[in-house]
């Protein structure tokens, strides 16, 4: 960046790089949410002179609540077993011993496979304990009627297990192709120094892929706060009900296609924003996630110089 | 946010264009999958004189499409098939995709009906034409109510009197079950417990502690703990094991479609030839009519943004009242006609001729089905908000969990009220 002269193609380099993204940005991200801002203050069978205070005539949605409830308890659970496992799965994973690790991958990559609208259907009859080819171990548990199981209140666990069986395989792919990438010299000069697998697990591979999980929290949080396709694909053609506006997507979906009420939908859309984005934000500007090792920003330099010059003072 | 917008994106470059041809007007009609073969015999019968173009829909969508046309000014369809609550959701001025019909037809035509199209007539006036009929009758068992000795039961006293037999001498057998909509329409419903009055666009009564609540509580529960009457869905597979297919189903209150649909099919109940009947709805204690309540029956509506609202009125009215769907038309499963009872009178006498004559019933089940077809309760309205999804969302839950059905009622009621706040209901217990 300090020759003036270069700076023009890269650039243009950068921008050309950029462009893809910066398109499907603008069109499926910042439109629709102008869209979204605008469509707030309409007219709607609940505000029909319309207006901002529609914000708090969503706010007082008697399904908010509930549906607030449903999605923390399932993120509370999701998250962190989905942080944890994967990372525990590709650590052992990497372990150079195993011989089959190649058929020890396909597996985890086979029930990923199974996408979100699959695997109600999977599921429903996998917990049913009429059709279930497991019904004799559920009668042996004194499970033998549907009710036992498939009850909203039971629900986030069946959301958790669904959720996490789809998409842990192939995070642990992804975590373990990050493992990949550290260097075999580091490994090396750990194991020479007497690190056991273990340690070395732990001590070594772990921090230095910390970035990756970090991100795959990310993710995963971002996923689960949006969680839709299970809830609604259950409650509109399973079990008719059980998930009646469970989520917060599911109740902004319900508001804007069963009520046409679009603009307390838009509302309620922009409020998940928020936390995704306080989200984004805080991962971008407080952690060094996307700090680059090779470069830094002339402000942060002399920022930098700064620090150094106060601490030789 | 996402939701909404891509949804919108899509639903905008979805819209088809209506063919504009100078001479010949043409509609464009939105059908499910059971109504799509009559829906392509009109287009065929009308090849000349108007361009039907039909399109394949499921029941519900133009609700969640409306408000997109409505946001892009274009794409509404002429004439729509969907479930019956959609009436008030598109009458309301805001919406307003659903055209009063009353001046398109003569009126000799709107009397044939009889009270048949009461469900479409709002503030005096028709915005729908209904499809079917779901009135609820008393399917029973004949064989086996011979075998243990029972007398059809004419009132509700007789009903439970039955039950409690049951329960000591012949354990296992179900009088029906409660879960999904079948509790309201079997029992709440033709009790005239008040529990989705709509008064006008904007009141509605919702009071589970009306006495016409309270006696369905305090008669069904003996039944309930007996376990005579199920907690579960009547669809639910468990249900469906362990009574239908174990051939223990003795009765249940059910609507005009439950034969054909739930009783007979062998992956249902599967209930074997000569042996299912129907009688009138047993009269609630005090009551001098036997209404029925209602589980289901279609609706077509026509968009006040067609050009050819008299042309699309038309199919609808091909639908209800023409042979040539009622009874002719070929079905992929092989079967001919409509489906479901026709809620047009003339269409109707049709329509129960071939019925009547069905084999697969111990006698004809026509007589009860058009003596329930006038009495079904009127007290229940079209609403704006989800009054059939609000039966599993709060209904089921509390019944399967604590199986008491008072709770339940309430449970029910405490849900649509709020549900209808929401959408700018004033709830009044009267």
């Amino acid at each position: 960046m300090s020759h003036g002269r270069r700076q023009k193609p890269k650039n243009l380099l950068m921008i050309l790089m950029l462009s893809p993204y910066l398109l499907l940005l603008f069109f499926f991200g910042v439109l629709p949410l102008i869209m979204a801002i605008f469509n707030v203050p309409t007219k709607s069978p609940s505000n029909p002179n319309g207006g901002w205070h529609v914000i708090k005539i969503v706010l007082h949605d008697f399904r908010l609540v509930p549906a607030a409830w449903h999605v923390l308890g399932f993120m509370a659970l999701f998250v962190p077993l989905m942080i944890f496992f994967v990372v525990a799965m590709s650590l052992m994973l990497d372990t150079d011993t195993a011989p089959w690790k190649k058929w020890v991958r396909l597996a985890y990559i086979v029930p990923a496979c199974i996408s979100g609208s699959v695997a109600v259907l999977l599921w429903y009859v996998l917990l049913e304990p009429t059709l279930s080819p497991f019904k004799g171990v559920m009668h042996f548990f004194g499970i033998t009627q549907a009710s036992q199981i498939w009850k909203t209140s039971n629900l986030t666990y069946i959301l958790v297990f669904m959720a996490f069986l789809s998409l842990a395989g192939q995070w642990i792919l992804i975590q373990f192709g990050s493992l990949q990438s550290i260097s075999g010299e580091i490994l090396e000069a750990a194991r020479v120094d007497g690190c056991t697998q273990f340690q070395l697990a732990t001590k070594i591979k772990l921090p230095l892929i910390r970035k990756y999980v970090i991100y795959m929290g990310v993710l995963v949080f971002a996923g689960g706060l949006q969680i839709f396709v299970e809830p609604q694909l259950l409650n509109s053609s399973v079990y008719h009900g059980i998930a009646q506006q469970w989520s917060f997507d599911q109740l902004s979906y319900s508001l804007a296609f069963d009520n046409g009420n679009f603009g307390e939908a838009s509302a309620l859309s922009l409020m998940l924003l928020v936390p995704s984005l306080i989200g984004a934000l805080l991962v971008i500007f407080k952690t060094d996630m996307f700090e680059d090792v090779n470069f830094k920003s002339p402000k942060k330099l002399a920022k930098e110089a700064k620090k150094r010059e106060a601490a030789a003072a | 946010m996402l939701v909404v917008a891509t949804a919108a994106l899509l639903g905008a470059s979805l819209v088809t264009p209506v063919a504009t041809q100078a001479a010949i007007p043409s509609i464009t009609i939105w059908v499910d999958s059971p109504r799509l073969p009559g829906a392509q015999l009109y287009a065929q019968i009308m090849k000349g004189k108007v361009n039907v173009n039909v399109q394949l829909h499921a029941q519900g969508d133009l609700v969640a499409k409306v408000q997109l046309f409505n946001t892009v000014k274009k794409g509404w369809p002429d004439v729509v098939f969907g479930p019956p609550n959609d009436v008030a959701f598109l009458k309301n001025p805001l919406v307003n995709d659903a055209l009063q019909l009353d001046a398109l037809q003569s009126p000799a035509i709107w009397k044939a009906f009889g009270n048949g199209n009461n469900w479409c007539k709002l503030n005096g006036h028709y915005y729908c034409v209904k499809n079917d009929l779901a009135q609820t009758v008393l399917w029973y068992n004949k064989t086996l109510m011979t075998q243990f000795g029972y007398k059809v039961p004419t009132t509700m006293a007789e009903f439970a009197a039955i039950g409690a037999d049951v329960a000591k001498n012949h354990p296992g057998y179900s009088l029906g079950s409660l879960g999904d909509q079948a509790g309201y329409s079997s029992f709440l419903e033709p009790s005239q417990c008040p529990l989705n009055v709509a008064k006008s666009d904007t009141v509605v009564v919702i009071n589970s502690k009306d006495s016409h609540c309270t006696r369905v509580a305090t008669l069904l529960q003996p039944l309930i703990d007996s376990g005579v009457i199920d907690v579960r869905s009547p669809f639910d597979a468990g249900y469906i094991k362990d009574v239908g297919q174990a051939g223990k189903w003795l009765m249940n209150i059910g609507p005009s479609w439950w034969g054909q649909f739930v009783l007979r099919p062998a992956s249902s109940y599967n209930v074997p030839a000569g042996q299912v009947a129907t009688a009138n709805m047993p009269t609630w204690p005090g009551e001098s009519k036997a209404y029925s309540g209602e589980y289901g029956g279609g609706i077509y509506t026509v968009s006040p943004h067609s050009k050819y609202p008299k042309e699309a009125l038309a199919f609808a009215m091909f639908m209800v009242g023409d042979a040539r769907n009622l009874v002719s038309v070929k079905n992929p499963d092989g079967s001919h006609g409509a489906p479901t009872y026709p809620a047009y009178g003339p269409g109707n006498k049709i329509w129960v001729q071939a019925v009547a004559k069905d084999a697969y019933y111990a006698q004809s089940i026509v007589p009860a089905l058009d003596t329930q077809a006038q009495l079904i309760w009127g007290g229940t309205k079209p609403v704006r908000y989800d009054a059939n999804g609000a039966w599993g969302a709060s209904w089921d839950t509390e019944i399967k969990q604590s199986k008491d059905l008072q709770k339940a009622i309430d449970a029910y009621a405490t849900y649509t009220s709020n549900a209808a706040t929401q959408v700018g209901y004033a709830v009044v217990k009267k």
